[in-house]
Formats: structure tokens, C-alpha cells, sequence
């Protein structure tokens, strides 16, 4: 009996994720028609003449997305590192918590929160302090705004910290003792011992986990559309606005004008959808990697 | 993991808090509930119907401010009794919703509201103006063309930043129907609807959204319902007018726009963003906001029953927020397609 219903509950997901894609790719066969392959790379989205391309947004999407893995990834082993290694065991506990509870805070509050408090901060701040250290670099150019990609990657960023700081916690403190007592034995300092040993064991593990938090980002859309100022264009300046594939539905499915617009914001979904799905297969390989050589 | 329980435990509320939702949807109730839902543009003055409504037929309304474009959505899906959308519904809209029928039945205004640190007086503005400044043509507050029209203002060199609606609202609709209508340029290169492809500027979503970015930002320009700009205390432009006159949106200027109405035709849509000459002291960006209907309802004699009051009575609740009574050749139009309501 409990193989059955584990089995059914798993047939019903698979399942459930299978009747999702083909409805979103049914929903969207009519952008598909019309615009066919074209409208993948076209960089237009004008809901008065009906014209759609996904462009602009298939660029916006990747780029917020590693931007904000490129910030959490340090940020989130560091984190680890400390509550597994370094901080005092009376902390590691609340710490830890406090830090997934990040997780827990919706996403539209967040928004809120990028908009109101870190947007005046960006602007104010450290858009100019980056402007004027790294000034030379195309993407610290530009007017400082509280609204636009650099909110929105410090703000995904937010989001993927705690999914990568609880895995990659798990997986630190799973590293065998004998390992490190060896590299201890060996004259390593703690260090070295983390850097030579513990890293490299969990490194596959830790891949994983941040391919887990890119598909958070790459599918998170409120709290992006409140700050992310929603422009169409690609700029290399971080202050500009843009918008991703995400936030744009959640900006335009409801009274979209005609048709052509829903099916072309479901083509969107689609391609969001293969995104994903190149993510997670990648996350799988990576895993079964790691599981190959006993890490997790 | 953690993570993993947390998530479970919050499905599970979730899926508990639907359904007790779900149960209160289809709650069989007796007799007067009406449901509604769409433009947050009307809401103010929906709250101030409902407890009226009440009174005078005990019918219990209840309205989700969810914006003009959900409204159509939900009112399309028959989630609800009733939709209210500030923008007419398209074609296609129409062909979605079927047998559905839109009724003017509050009229108010857009505003454009700047955040110019340093500005000494009231900004002018005209229609070329400010299409120049959402095209990306106007890029600083001491452009020569703004200064011609603000004498004597001490206009900065600040850089303009235009801010408009990233979500799809009617009050975009309003706004780009009035550029579209002034503006060659606009009309050829960006036209009208319930959003556009903005050349320039940056989108918030919700007015909230656009004035939270404007409320920071120096040189910023946005627009939306007179209500909420003057509740928040930003700078309201006054915009020239047919009759070559700059007009700050109130109720009388509202009022003056509606007088130049003459007829209304099939489908309701009404336009009266820069309105004739006539009138000299007309506000040029005004709008009607509509309530959707589907013809056929349970509720067709409650519903009729509603608007009816709603547009007779009920337009006297809106002079404090700034909603203008409808003219009676609108008022004709919208009793005569109530009308087509039946069960």
C-alpha cells in the first residue's frame, strides 16, 4: 500500500509537470505560428500594434539571474563555512535560522521592501560609490535610479542566499572527520584544511544548490516587477531598468488587450519553461556527479 | 530539510485557506450578494456605494480593487457578478467575455504630477510637450520648450525621468489616448492602450509603484488618477487646454470636459481627452470608467437595480473624490443598455 501511494503521488507530479507544459505550449501555439523562431531573439514588445519578441526579456532574465548567483555564491558558502566551522555553537543555531527564514518572506513583501527602503538606498548611495570607483566599467555608467537591474540582483540575490546557505550547511558538516583530522595531522591550518579538503569534497554538492537557487531566480516575478522598472532595451549599465520574462506575464496577463498578447506572454512561459528546464537538468547532472564520489 | 518542511507547512495553509474561500464562494447565499471586482481607479468611490447600496436595498456588495484589467479577467470568467474597467474593453475583450456590455458610470481625470526640486511655480505643460518628454525627445526640465510655456519658472537642468505604469492600467489608457490625440508623433510611433512600448522612462507597477519611484526621484514625471495625486501631495501640472488655456484638474474643469459630449455610441466607448475649444475651461485628460456586465445574470434584476441607482443617486457621492456626475446624454445611454440585462 505505501509503494502505491508514493508511486501515485509521484506519477501524479510527473504528470501534473507534464499537463503544464503541453497546456503552456498549446496556449502559446498561436504566438508560435505567427511569429515562429523569430520571436525568441526579436526585440520588440508593443501591445498597441500586436507585435511581440522575447528578446529583451530572454537577456534580462539571464543576466539578473547570474548576476544575483555570482553574489550569493560567496555569500552563501561564507555563511556556511561560518555556521559549520568557525562561529561559537550557541549561534550556529539561531543564525541558521534566522537565515532560512529569509527564505520564508514573501516574495511580494520583499518587493515591497526593494522598492521602498533598498531602492533610495542604491540610488543614494551605492550606485554613486560604484559609479565613481569602478566608473570606467560601462556597467557603473549611467544615472543612479531606485529602480532597475542592480534592485532587482540584490534582491534575487536575497532570495538565493538561504536556499544555498541551508544546503550547503548540510553538506559542510557532512564532510567525514577523518578527512579533516587527516589534513589537521598533516600540518594543515583550518584554513587550508577547509580550502584544500572541505571545499573540494563538497564543491559538486554546492553546484547543485546554486543551479537550485538560479531557478528560483530565473522564475521569480513580483518582487522583480516591483523594482526592476520594467524597459524594454538591453543596456550595459546595471542602473538602467529592464525587465525579465517573469515579471513581464506578471505585468500584463491580466487585460492583456488582445489574443495575440496572452498567447505571446504564454510563448514567453514557454521559453521560461525551457530555461528551467536546461537548469535542472544541468542541477541533475551535477548532482548524480556528486553522488557518484559519496557526497551526498 | 528544513526548507522542505516549511514549504509543506505553508501549502497546507494555503491549500486550507482556498478552500475555505472556495466554500465561501459557493456559498449559497439566500438572496442580495454581489460581487464585483476590477479598476482600482473607482474604488474609492465603490466604497463609499457600498454601505449606500445597503441601506436602500440591503444588498451586501463587495468589491476587489484588483485592477481594471483583472476585473475584465474575473468578470470574463464569471468569478464575479460585475467588472469595472477604466479602459473600454477591445475586441477582442468583447469577443472573450461574451454577451457582455460596458456602462459608463463614473467620470474622472488624470493628473501629471512631477517631483522637481527647486521648481518656484506650478509647471505648465501642453500636450507636445509632454508626448516629447515620454518619446525620450525631452530629456532636461530647462529644454527651450518647456521654458517658453513656464515664464518666469526657475526651471533646473535636472534630467527628466518619465515613469509610467508597467502593469496594464486604464489610466495608461487614458494618458496615451490624450497623447495620441495631440501628438502626430506619438500616435504614429506608440498609439494608445492599456500599455504601450515606452521609448523611454522607467515602469512601476501600480500607482504605488509609480510613486514610489517618483516620490525619489528628482526630475521624475508620472501620471495617475487626480484622487491619488492629490492624496499623496505630489505637484500637479496644469496642461493647455483646446481653448490654449493651462487647466489644473478639479471637479469644474472635469465637468467642463463632459459638457462638450454630444452623442454616445453603441458600444459606450466614450473618448473625451482633448475636447473642442468650446469650453474654455475644460481639463483635457479626463476619462469615464466603466462597469462590465454580462447580459445574461441570476442576478440580472439586482444588478440592474445597482447601476441604476449607482448612476442616478450614487454620482452625488463622488464630488469629494473628485468623480464628476455623468452627463445626461451619457446617463441615457448607460439606462438604456441596462436595459439588455436579463436572466
Amino acid at each position: 500500500v505505501f509503494q502505491g501511494v508514493t508511486g501515485l503521488s509521484g506519477a501524479a507530479v510527473v504528470g501534473l509537470a507534464i499537463l503544464i507544459a503541453v497546456e503552456v505550449f498549446a496556449q502559446a501555439s498561436g504566438a508560435m505560428s505567427k511569429f515562429g523562431v523569430h520571436f525568441v531573439y526579436a526585440r520588440v514588445w508593443d501591445p498597441v500594434r500586436n507585435v511581440y519578441g522575447a528578446g529583451d526579456f530572454i537577456v534580462g532574465t539571464v543576466v539578473s539571474s547570474f548576476l544575483a548567483l555570482l553574489l550569493a555564491a560567496p555569500i552563501s558558502i561564507a555563511i556556511a563555512l561560518f555556521l559549520t566551522e568557525l562561529a561559537p555553537r550557541f549561534l550556529r543555531g539561531p543564525i541558521g535560522l534566522l537565515v532560512e527564514m529569509l527564505a520564508s518572506i514573501p516574495s511580494v513583501v520583499l518587493g515591497l521592501w526593494g522598492i521602498l527602503v533598498l531602492g533610495p538606498v542604491l540610488q543614494n548611495t551605492v550606485e554613486p560609490a560604484l559609479n565613481s570607483a569602478f566608473g570606467f566599467l560601462p556597467f557603473f555608467r549611467g544615472t543612479p535610479s531606485e529602480v532597475g537591474m542592480l534592485n532587482a540582483v540584490v534582491l534575487l540575490t536575497i532570495m538565493i542566499v538561504p536556499i544555498v546557505t541551508s544546503i550547503s550547511r548540510e553538506l559542510f558538516t557532512r564532510v567525514p572527520p577523518e578527512l579533516r583530522e587527516g589534513a589537521v595531522g598533516l600540518g594543515l591550518t583550518r584554513w587550508e584544511a577547509i580550502r584544500g579538503v572541505a571545499i573540494p569534497y563538497v564543491g559538486p554538492g554546492i553546484t547543485a544548490a546554486l543551479i537550485l537557487g538560479l531557478g528560483r531566480a530565473l522564475g521569480e516575478a513580483i518582487a522583480v516587477a516591483q523594482v526592476i522598472g520594467s524597459a524594454t532595451g538591453i543596456h550595459w549599465s546595471l542602473f538602467a531598468p529592464a525587465d525579465t520574462i517573469a515579471s513581464r506575464i506578471a505585468n500584463q496577463y491580466f487585460g492583456a488587450s488582445s489574443q495575440l498578447q496572452i498567447d505571446s506572454l504564454l510563448y514567453l512561459a514557454a521559453i521560461l519553461l525551457v530555461i528551467t528546464l536546461i537548469t535542472n537538468v544541468l542541477a541533475q547532472i551535477v548532482v548524480r556527479q556528486a553522488e557518484r564520489r559519496g557526497v551526498l | 530539510m528544513t526548507i522542505k518542511r516549511h514549504t509543506l507547512a505553508a501549502l497546507g495553509l494555503v491549500a486550507v485557506l482556498a478552500a475555505v474561500l472556495a466554500a465561501t464562494a459557493n456559498a449559497k447565499s439566500s438572496d442580495t450578494r454581489i460581487s464585483g471586482a476590477g479598476s482600482s481607479f473607482v474604488f474609492p468611490l465603490v466604497s463609499q456605494w457600498i454601505p449606500a447600496l445597503g441601506q436602500a436595498y440591503g444588498y451586501q456588495v463587495a468589491y476587489a480593487s484588483v485592477g481594471s484589467g483583472a476585473g475584465i479577467a474575473q468578470v470574463t470568467a464569471r468569478t464575479v457578478d460585475f467588472g469595472a474597467s477604466d479602459a473600454p474593453l477591445t475586441a477582442d475583450q468583447f469577443a472573450a467575455c461574451k454577451g457582455c456590455v460596458q456602462i459608463p458610470w463614473a467620470l474622472g481625470a488624470t493628473a501629471i504630477m512631477v517631483n522637481i526640486h527647486g521648481l518656484n511655480k506650478q509647471l505648465h505643460l501642453n500636450g507636445k510637450v509632454l508626448a516629447d518628454i515620454y518619446l525620450g525627445k525631452i530629456t532636461s526640465w530647462d529644454d527651450a520648450a518647456i521654458k517658453a510655456i513656464n515664464p518666469g519658472a526657475n526651471l533646473p537642468s535636472t534630467k527628466i525621468t518619465p515613469i509610467y505604469r508597467s502593469d496594464n492600467s486604464g489610466t495608461t489608457y487614458n494618458f496615451t489616448d490624450y497623447l495620441q490625440n495631440i501628438s502626430k508623433d506619438w500616435r504614429a510611433k506608440i498609439g494608445r492602450g492599456v500599455n504601450a512600448n515606452w521609448p523611454a522612462g522607467v515602469g512601476g507597477k501600480g500607482s504605488s509603484g509609480v510613486s514610489g519611484v517618483l516620490s525619489h526621484t528628482d526630475g521624475g514625471i508620472a501620471y495617475a488618477d487626480i484622487a491619488y495625486a492629490l492624496t499623496n501631495h505630489f505637484q500637479v501640472a496644469a496642461v493647455k487646454n483646446a481653448a490654449g488655456k493651462y487647466v489644473t484638474p478639479g471637479i469644474k474643469q472635469i465637468s467642463a470636459a463632459a459638457s462638450t459630449i454630444k452623442s454616445v455610441p453603441g458600444n459606450n466607448e466614450v473618448h473625451i481627452v482633448n475636447p473642442s475649444a468650446k469650453n474654455t475651461n475644460a481639463y483635457p485628460i479626463a476619462t469615464f470608467t466603466y462597469v462590465i456586465l454580462p447580459t445574461k445574470s441570476d442576478k440580472a434584476a439586482e444588478l440592474r437595480k445597482m447601476v441604476f441607482w449607482t448612476l442616478t443617486k450614487g454620482q452625488s457621492y463622488g464630488t469629494k473624490l473628485l468623480f464628476v456626475p455623468i452627463p445626461k446624454v451619457v446617463l441615457a445611454a448607460s439606462e438604456k443598455t441596462l436595459k439588455q440585462i436579463s436572466t
